[in-house]
């Protein structure tokens, strides 16, 4: 059997559900090892080339995944073939490396990229693949959802306000308070500044960012722990506070419990608490946030994220995100600096001022395994609420 | 033309079968020249039933990276949904119609499978495809990718780059994309997989020195424009700039990278500087490889011109083109990361020459702005001395000043309709 016979026969395999990794595949392979089979599949737009080798590991890993599932109800069989061809006809999106050949397939072609055991592919390859599936997914949700609610009117008597500072949770809040009738805005507002320890300011800083517009790694994005090194201006308490002039103002406040929001723009009901995601729902955001932004215009990105994606994460169970070892103590040292400066500055203060020098929750760093999981997890639509390194 | 789109493929008609021709690269082969006559001479050509079906001059750029899923520095969101529009504007065109950009050579298969279905390949009634690419040497390939990368503000040197591409694994962004652009074999296998040899055509870019018009001939006949009168002045092209320039840029990036907006750099160092001044400097030293490099080069080309003539494509040109020149023995080496410094600052004399002037001609504009704008101004208040508007404006300011007022202010306008 020839290398490129033996290739395609294992993409037959996978089509079925198979889960035989490329190494062990004879060539003729059995159906014994298929967990939650979902029968030949027989693709009226079968590819004429064969996938590249971070198609079909994907592959194999949503078969593993949905094996482990164990749902074989018919519509189910239905769902996994379309999503076994999508796998195979997708393309990782942007820079980085190309589709590669498998291992043995083209021993004697000494042109195009070194061939590869998909095995042995990184889990950051496959989520090239697989976020960008999930940002088709999203964007074709969005198109089934339902129109958002209308604004409520403006009461009349509402307390003209702003509400600023960590922008996970004013971006929580904000929305809350505009459907409740309390816009932010009007003349001579009060700014309330909501902050809270460096750790939590900076995870959800980074949150917010891959919310919004992605960017680099957890530990990229922190950078080195350097004394004089400026805070990301998301996670920048001090800055965001001498943002606001108290000229034309109602006065600048410093808000560290969220909670007393609703009391300070004259609100009696609470709001709901930002949304406390696990570290791999965030990063899964980040690299989600690439491929939508090749499909969908900034904004919109940011609403789908926001409106589709973070309902189906919200219960994710894995470990909020938390700084590395190596950047503890530089935090430590950092927030004794923030609180400082704002109690040199003299703002008034709702909360603990303790705060500012808290350590925040316990957390972990985004781990590419973890965040793989959770993008197939969903691209299977199954419920993502028992994954994950509990720690909450 | 109009390159507004179809609403749905029409039946093609019986007087001619219809041709698609899907010119894919390679970069720094003479695409952009190409482009640019085509561009110009859109309306000359489709009276002869050729199409290059374009609503501005990047619209091929914008459908590759839609195809592709490119990020490209912003551009990429002017991008979203080109592609599937050009295939539905193609679908819909009689005749020959012509696409092209160079960065389409760095389609996967499954693109390549997606782009071909999109333009109807293989259906009944379906278009004849042709894929064409141009390809020069590796041994000018190699330094003018880099150059590229300069200019697209890289700062890593010389010898970095020539290390990453040098590595088997390729497993950095710039030796992926480099491979991704210029490994022809490898590109041709991916365009050319559903098609007979006979319909991919490789045109070979002569060597320097030789006739200036002989690359435009090739493009003519493979593209089907031989006999038609074509205006082939241009005034868009990607020069070549000098080795001093390079490692000049190449310093301008690393100085100013982390303050520059993109939307700043492609006008002010791409275009002013690197295309409109440094590449006139033709005197410099141009950019080679080094001694040790020509053999692995020499080797790669060997290697592609016999696999072309081994799988029996149409060659457009000479596969002798594709043998760079060997350095003459003995011949000094020009290395840009140890550039000879009075060639650098005289370079950089003419950058600074040109942002001057610049500066001066967005200052005088300024001083224009800022006149008409005053003339405005003076204007305006003189409609505000009329004493109507000042009774007007002297009874907001009091209410203004008051919570009733403001309110009275605020249904007054809602009534008005100008909340």
């Amino acid at each position: 059997m020839t290398g490129s016979t033996r290739a395609r026969s294992w993409v037959e395999h996978l089509r079925s559900g198979g889960t035989t990794p490329w190494a062990a595949w004879s060539g003729s392979g059995t159906d014994d090892d298929v967990p939650g089979r979902v029968g030949a599949y027989d693709a009226p737009t079968r590819q004429g080339f064969l996938p590249g080798a971070q198609q079909l590991e994907l592959l194999r890993r949503v078969n593993l995944a949905a094996g482990s599932g164990g749902s074989t109800d018919g519509v189910r069989r239905a769902g996994l073939a379309g999503l076994a061809e999508r796998v195979l006809a997708a393309s990782a999106p942007g820079r980085g490396a190309p589709d590669l050949e498998l291992v043995g397939v083209r021993e004697d072609s000494p042109f195009g990229p070194r061939p590869v055991d998909p095995a042995e592919l990184t889990a950051g390859e496959l989520m090239r693949v697989a976020s960008s599936l999930l940002a088709e997914d999203l964007v074709a949700e969005a198109a089934a959802a339902p129109a958002p609610r209308p604004r409520a009117l403006r009461r009349p008597w509402a307390r003209p306000y702003r509400l600023v500072g960590d922008p996970w949770v004013a971006d929580a809040l904000r929305p809350q308070l505009v459907a409740a009738g309390r816009p932010p805005g009007g003349p001579d507002p009060l700014v309330l500044v909501l902050g809270a320890d460096l750790p939590t300011m900076l995870a959800h800083g980074f949150t917010a960012r891959s919310f919004d517009e992605g960017g680099p790694p957890w530990e990229e994005w922190l950078g080195r722990p350097v004394t004089d090194r400026a805070l990301p201006p998301r996670a920048d308490l001090p800055t965001m506070l001498g943002e606001w002039p108290v000229a034309g103002t109602s006065g600048v406040r410093l808000v560290l419990d969220p909670a007393l929001v609703p009391g300070l723009v004259g609100r009696r009901r609470p709001l709901d608490p930002a949304p406390r995601l696990s570290a791999a729902a965030v990063d899964l955001a980040r690299w989600v946030g690439v491929p939508l932004g090749l499909l969908v215009l900034p904004d919109e990105r940011a609403r789908l994220l926001r409106h589709t994606y973070l309902p189906r994460v919200r219960d994710h169970a894995g470990a909020p995100l938390g700084l590395p070892e190596s950047h503890r103590e530089w935090a430590r040292e950092r927030a004794a600096r923030v609180r400082d400066q704002v109690t040199t500055a003299g703002y008034p203060v709702d909360g603990d001022p303790a705060r500012l020098t808290g350590t925040g929750p316990d957390g972990t760093t985004p781990d590419d395994a973890e965040v793989l999981a959770l993008a197939i997890a969903l691209l299977l639509g199954q419920d993502t609420g028992h994954q994950g390194r509990s720690t909450r | 033309m109009t390159t507004e789109p179809t609403t749905e493929p029409t039946t093609p008609p019986a007087r001619a079968p219809r041709r698609v021709i899907l010119h894919v690269g390679t970069p720094k082969s003479g695409t952009s020249y190409v482009q640019d006559v085509l561009f110009r001479n859109r309306e000359t050509l489709a009276a002869a039933d050729i199409h290059y079906p374009v609503d501005r001059f990047d619209a091929h750029f914008l459908a590759a990276l839609d195809l592709m899923r490119l990020p490209w520095g912003g551009l990429e969101r002017e991008a979203i949904g080109a592609w599937d529009r050009l295939a539905r504007t193609v679908r819909g065109l009689s005749g020959t119609t012509i696409l092209s950009h160079e960065i389409l050579a760095t389609a996967s298969r499954s693109q390549v499978g997606r782009a071909l279905a999109s333009l109807g390949h293989g259906t009944p009634g379906g278009p004849e495809v042709h894929v064409v690419l141009s390809a020069r040497d590796l041994t000018r390939q190699v330094p003018a990718e880099w150059q590229e990368n300069v200019k697209h503000r890289r700062s890593f040197t010389y010898a970095s780059f020539l290390r990453q591409v040098q590595d088997p694994e390729r497993s950095t962004r710039v030796a992926s994309w480099f491979w991704g652009v210029q490994e022809l074999p490898d590109i041709l296998e991916r365009w050319g997989a559903a098609l007979p040899p006979e319909q991919v055509h490789v045109v070979t870019v002569p060597p320097s020195g030789g006739d200036p018009g002989e690359l435009w001939r090739r493009f003519s006949g493979v593209l089907g424009l031989d006999g038609i009168d074509l205006d082939l002045t241009t005034d868009r092209s990607n020069p070549s700039l000098g080795a001093p320039e390079t490692t000049l840029v190449r310093r301008l990036n690393r100085a100013t990278n982390r303050d520059l907006p993109p939307a700043d750099y492609r006008p002010l160092v791409r275009e002013l500087l690197a295309h409109q001044t440094l590449s006139q400097r033709r005197e410099s030293p141009r950019l080679g490889l080094p001694p040790e490099v020509q053999t692995w080069v020499a080797g790669l080309e060997d290697a592609y011109a016999d696999e072309i003539a081994r799988r029996g494509y149409d060659v457009v040109g000479d596969l002798d083109d594709l043998r760079g020149a060997r350095v003459a023995a003995g011949r000094r080496w020009y290395d840009p990361d140890h550039p000879r410094e009075r060639q650098v600052a005289s370079a950089a004399v003419d950058a600074i020459k040109v942002l001057l002037l610049e500066n001066a001609r967005v200052g005088a504009s300024e001083a224009r702005l800022a006149e008409e704008l005053a003339e405005t101004r003076e204007a305006l208040e003189r409609s505000y001395l009329r004493p109507t508007y000042q009774l007007r404006e002297k009874i907001v300011r009091r209410l203004e000043a008051g919570r009733p007022g403001r309110v009275a202010m605020r249904v007054y306008r809602v009534a008005r309709g100008r909340a």
